[in-house]
C-alpha cells in the first residue's frame, strides 16, 4: 500500500510540476529576470518575501521571476538547455540560477555560458568572504555548516567541548547523551562522520579530493574512521542506535532524550526561532577543526537576454540589507566575510562564526563513506547484546 | 441496441469477445509495460552486463556477492523476521477484532469499526512521527509511567521493534476488512446449529468459522505480507541504521552508495520473495472461483 500511494504521489506531483514550469519556459521578456532554484521551499519563500521585493522596489521596471527547478538535475537540464540555445544564438529563456555548479554540464565555462563574476564590475565582489569562493564563474551568497547543538541545561557552555578529543571524553562520560545521524541521511550527522574521517586522517581536509579515491586507500583512510566510531558508538544514545535524518535528530534534543547532537546551523537556528528548541539551546563549533559545510553560490547566464539585470541582482544580494536577513531570517551564513556584517550581529553569532569551513568530495568518498559506515558503524555488536 | 439485444443468434457470445477483450488490454497492456518489463528488464540488467571493457556477457556476480555477503543476508534475514511477526501478529489483532464486528450488536460495534478503519487514512509518515511521540524516549507514554511512579520501559524507537509496531497498525485497515468480508460468509444458523448441540464457543470457531474463513485468512495475509517486505517509510523512520529492511536498503544502495545494479539486484531478489507470497493468493483466489462456479 505505501509503495502504491507513494508512486502515485510521485507521478501526480511530477505531472503537475511539468504543467507549471511548461508555460513559464515558454516567453522571456525583457525586463523580467527569468530566476531557477534548486533548494528547498524555505529558500523560495525567503526570496519571494524578501529578495524579489526589496530588489524590484529598488530597481523599478524590472521585475523577477521565480521558478522552482526541482532539484539540481533540473538546473543542469536548464544549463544545457541555456548552452544549446547559445549554439543556435537563440533565447535560452534563463538569466539567473540561485545556486550552481558552473563545471557542470561539461564545458559551459569554456563556451562562455556563465559570466566571470570576478571581472563583471560587480561593486560587492570584494566584499564576499574568500573561505566561500569556489569558482570565477560562480557567486557565493549563502551558507551553512554544521556544528553541535547542545542543551544549557545541563551542559554549561563553560565546559561544552571545543575539540574533538574534549567530545569524546564527553560523550564517554556521559553515555546515552549523544546521537547523529546516519551519515546518508542528512548532513549533520554526515558531517560529524567526515569529521572523524578528518580526525583519523591528521585533520587534514585536502587530503581528500574529488579525484584522489581509490579503493586502497579509502580502506586506510577511511578504516581508521571507522575505528574512532566503533569506539564511542556504545556512549551514544540507545547504546549506539543512529537517528534517521537532521530533523529526527532535532527531536531527539528538543524531547530532552540527548544533551548533545550535530546540527545544520540553518535548521537550529530555524528550530530555536520557530519554538522548535527552546531558548536555552546552546551552540558551540570545534575549533581544533570545524565541521564541514558548505555554501550556495549564484550563477548568471552569459547569454540571457536580461544578463545585466541579472548581474545587478547578483549584486544586490550581496548588500548588508540582504545578507543580514540571511542571517536573520533564513538562519544561514553571510556570503560576505563576517567583517561586513553589523557589529550587534557578530556578537550575537560569535559562537558559530565559521573560521575555517573545512569540505569533504562529493562523488566516489561519499558513496564510500555511505556505504562503509553501515558496513562498519552501524552493526553494533554491544547493542544487540 | 435494444433490437440487437431481442434477435439473439448463436454466435452472439463469439461477436461480443472481441470487444471484451479490448476493454481487458488496455489494464493489461498497462501491467506490461509498467509492471511485467521493468521485471524482465531489471533481471536482464543484472544478469546480462558490460564487464567495463566493452564485452557484454553473462554476468552473476551481482547475485553471488548478495548471497555471500553477511550484510545484505543480515539485512533480508530482518525483513523475513518482521514480515514474520507483523504476518503473526495482525492475524492475533486483527481476528478477534473481525469476529467482534461480524457477530456483535449494537453502537459500539459502528465505533469499534470506525476505529478499526481509522489507519486506512492516516499517511504513514504522519504515524511515525506520532509514535516517536508517544511511543518515543520521553514521549507521553513515558511521561505516564514516571507520573506512576513506575520505571522506564526501554523504547522501541530506532529497534527492529519499532517498524513492527507501526506496520501492524498500518496494516489493520486491510487485514480487518478482508476476513469481515470472509465472515459474510459464516451462516447464523450453522452457528446456531453447532450451538444446539453443545458447542462451546471455542469449538465453534474451530470447527465452523476457522474452515470457512480460512481462505480469507490467507488473502488478507498474502496482502498485508507484500505490503510489509516492500515497506519504506516506516522501517525508515522508526528502525535501527542496521540491519535495514530490504526497502531503505534499495533505496539507499541506488540513491547513496550510487550502486545501481546491486540496487537492482536487491529489488529482484525482494521480487522472488514477494512472487511467492502471491502464488498463495493467486492459488487461494483459483481455487475460490474453481468452487463458485
Amino acid at each position: 500500500m505505501t509503495m502504491k500511494r507513494r508512486s502515485f504521489l510521485i507521478s501526480t506531483a511530477g505531472s503537475l510540476a511539468g504543467l507549471v514550469l511548461l508555460p513559464r519556459m515558454a516567453f522571456a521578456q525583457k525586463g523580467r529576470i527569468d530566476w531557477y532554484t534548486a533548494a528547498d521551499s524555505n529558500i523560495l519563500d525567503f526570496w519571494a518575501n524578501t529578495i524579489k521585493p526589496a530588489f524590484e522596489k529598488a530597481n523599478a521596471g524590472t521585475t523577477i521571476n521565480l521558478v522552482d527547478a526541482g532539484n539540481d538535475a533540473g538546473i543542469k537540464a536548464i544549463a544545457e538547455r541555456a548552452l544549446a540555445a547559445m549554439q543556435t544564438k537563440t533565447d535560452p529563456h534563463a538569466d539567473y540560477f540561485e545556486a550552481g555548479y558552473p563545471r557542470l554540464p561539461k564545458g559551459a565555462i569554456e563556451a562562455g555560458l556563465y559570466v566571470n563574476m570576478k571581472t563583471a564590475g560587480l561593486s560587492n565582489y570584494s566584499k564576499v568572504n574568500p573561505l566561500a569562493i569556489d569558482s570565477d564563474y560562480s557567486l557565493p551568497y549563502r551558507g551553512s555548516q554544521v556544528l553541535l547543538a547542545y542543551d544549557t541545561t545541563k551542559l554549561s557552555p563553560a565546559d561544552a567541548p571545543k575539540s574533538w578529543d574534549a567530545l569524546v571524553k564527553w560523550i564517554k562520560a556521559h553515555p546515552g547523551q549523544f546521537v547523529y545521524n546516519r551519515p546518508d541521511k542528512g548532513g549533520s550527522g554526515g558531517n560529524f562522520v567526515r569529521r572523524a574521517i578528518h580526525q583519523a586522517n591528521g585533520l587534514d581536509p585536502k587530503a581528500f579530493t574529488i579525484d584522489n579515491y581509490s579503493k586502497a586507500k579509502a580502506d586506510i583512510a577511511l578504516g581508521k574512521a571507522w575505528k574512532l566510531l566503533q569506539d564511542i558508538a556504545p556512549s551514544l544514545y540507545d547504546g549506539g542506535a543512529y537517528s534517521s535524518g537532521n530533523t529526527q535528530s532535532i527531536q531527539l534534543l528538543a524531547q530532552g532524550v540527548v544533551t548533545m547532537t550535530p546540527v545544520w546551523s540553518d535548521q537550529v537556528l530555524q528550530a530555536i526561532a520557530q519554538g522548535v528548541l527552546p531558548e536555552t539551546t546552546g551552540l558551540v563549533q570545534l575549533q581544533d577543526l570545524a565541521l564541514c559545510g558548505g555554501f550556495d553560490r549564484a550563477i548568471v547566464l552569459s547569454n540571457g537576454i536580461n544578463r545585466d539585470a541579472a548581474l545587478k541582482l547578483a549584486n544586490f544580494v550581496l548588500t548588508e540589507e540582504i545578507q543580514t536577513a540571511i542571517l536573520t531570517k533564513l538562519g544561514g551564513f553571510p556570503g560576505v566575510s563576517w567583517d561586513y556584517v553589523s557589529p550587534a550581529l557578530r556578537k550575537k553569532f560569535a559562537d558559530i562564526v565559521p573560521h575555517s569551513i573545512p569540505t569533504f568530495p562529493s562523488g566516489d568518498w561519499s558513496d564510500a563513506v555511505n556505504d562503509g559506515w553501515y558496513r562498519n558503524v552501524a552493526p553494533n555488536l554491544q547493542r544487540k547484546a | 441496441m435494444a433490437q440487437a439485444g431481442s434477435i439473439v443468434s448463436p454466435d452472439e457470445g463469439n461477436e461480443k469477445q472481441p470487444l471484451g477483450l479490448l476493454l481487458v488490454a488496455i489494464p493489461v497492456l498497462l501491467i506490461v509495460w509498467l509492471v511485467i518489463w521493468p521485471i524482465i528488464s531489471a533481471v536482464i540488467d543484472t544478469l546480462w552486463r558490460s564487464d567495463g571493457h566493452g564485452h557484454v556477457g553473462f554476468d552473476a556476480s551481482s547475485y553471488v556477492f548478495f548471497f555471500t555477503d553477511t550484510y545484505s543476508l543480515n539485512n533480508l534475514a530482518l525483513t523475513l523476521w518482521t514480515t514474520g511477526i507483523c504476518a503473526a501478529l495482525l492475524l492475533i489483532c486483527c481476528l478477534p477484532i473481525a469476529l467482534y464486528l461480524r457477530f456483535g450488536r449494537g453502537r459500539i460495534t459502528g465505533y469499534v469499526q470506525t476505529l478499526a478503519i481509522l489507519p486506512l487514512f492516516v499517511p504513514s509518515i504522519i504515524l511515525a512521527y506520532a509514535f516517536i511521540r508517544v511511543l518515543g524516549p520521553n514521549g507521553f507514554y513515558d511521561i505516564v509511567l514516571h507520573g506512576l511512579g513506575l520505571p522506564k520501559l526501554r523504547t522501541p524507537y530506532l529497534t527492529p521493534w519499532g517498524p513492527v509496531i507501526g506496520l501492524v497498525w498500518d496494516n489493520i485497515p486491510l487485514t480487518v476488512l478482508i476476513l469481515l468480508s470472509g465472515l459474510g460468509s459464516v451462516k447464523d444458523q450453522a452457528v446456531e446449529a453447532a450451538r444446539d448441540v453443545g458447542a462451546n464457543r471455542l469449538q465453534v470457531l474451530r470447527h465452523i468459522i476457522m474452515p470457512t474463513i480460512s481462505n480469507s485468512i490467507l488473502v488478507a495475509l498474502s496482502f498485508a505480507v507484500l505490503g510489509i517486505f516492500s515497506a519504506f517509510t516506516l522501517p525508515y523512520l522508526l528502525g535501527p541504521a542496521s540491519p535495514e529492511m530490504m526497502g531503505p536498503f534499495m533505496q539507499r544502495t541506488f540513491d547513496d552508495v550510487n550502486d545501481p545494479v546491486a540496487a537492482v539486484t536487491q529489488a529482484v531478489i525482494s521480487f522472488a520473495f514477494c512472487i511467492l507470497f502471491g502464488l498463495f493468493y493467486v492459488r487461494s483466489v483459483a481455487r475460490n472461483q474453481g468452487r463458485q462456479p
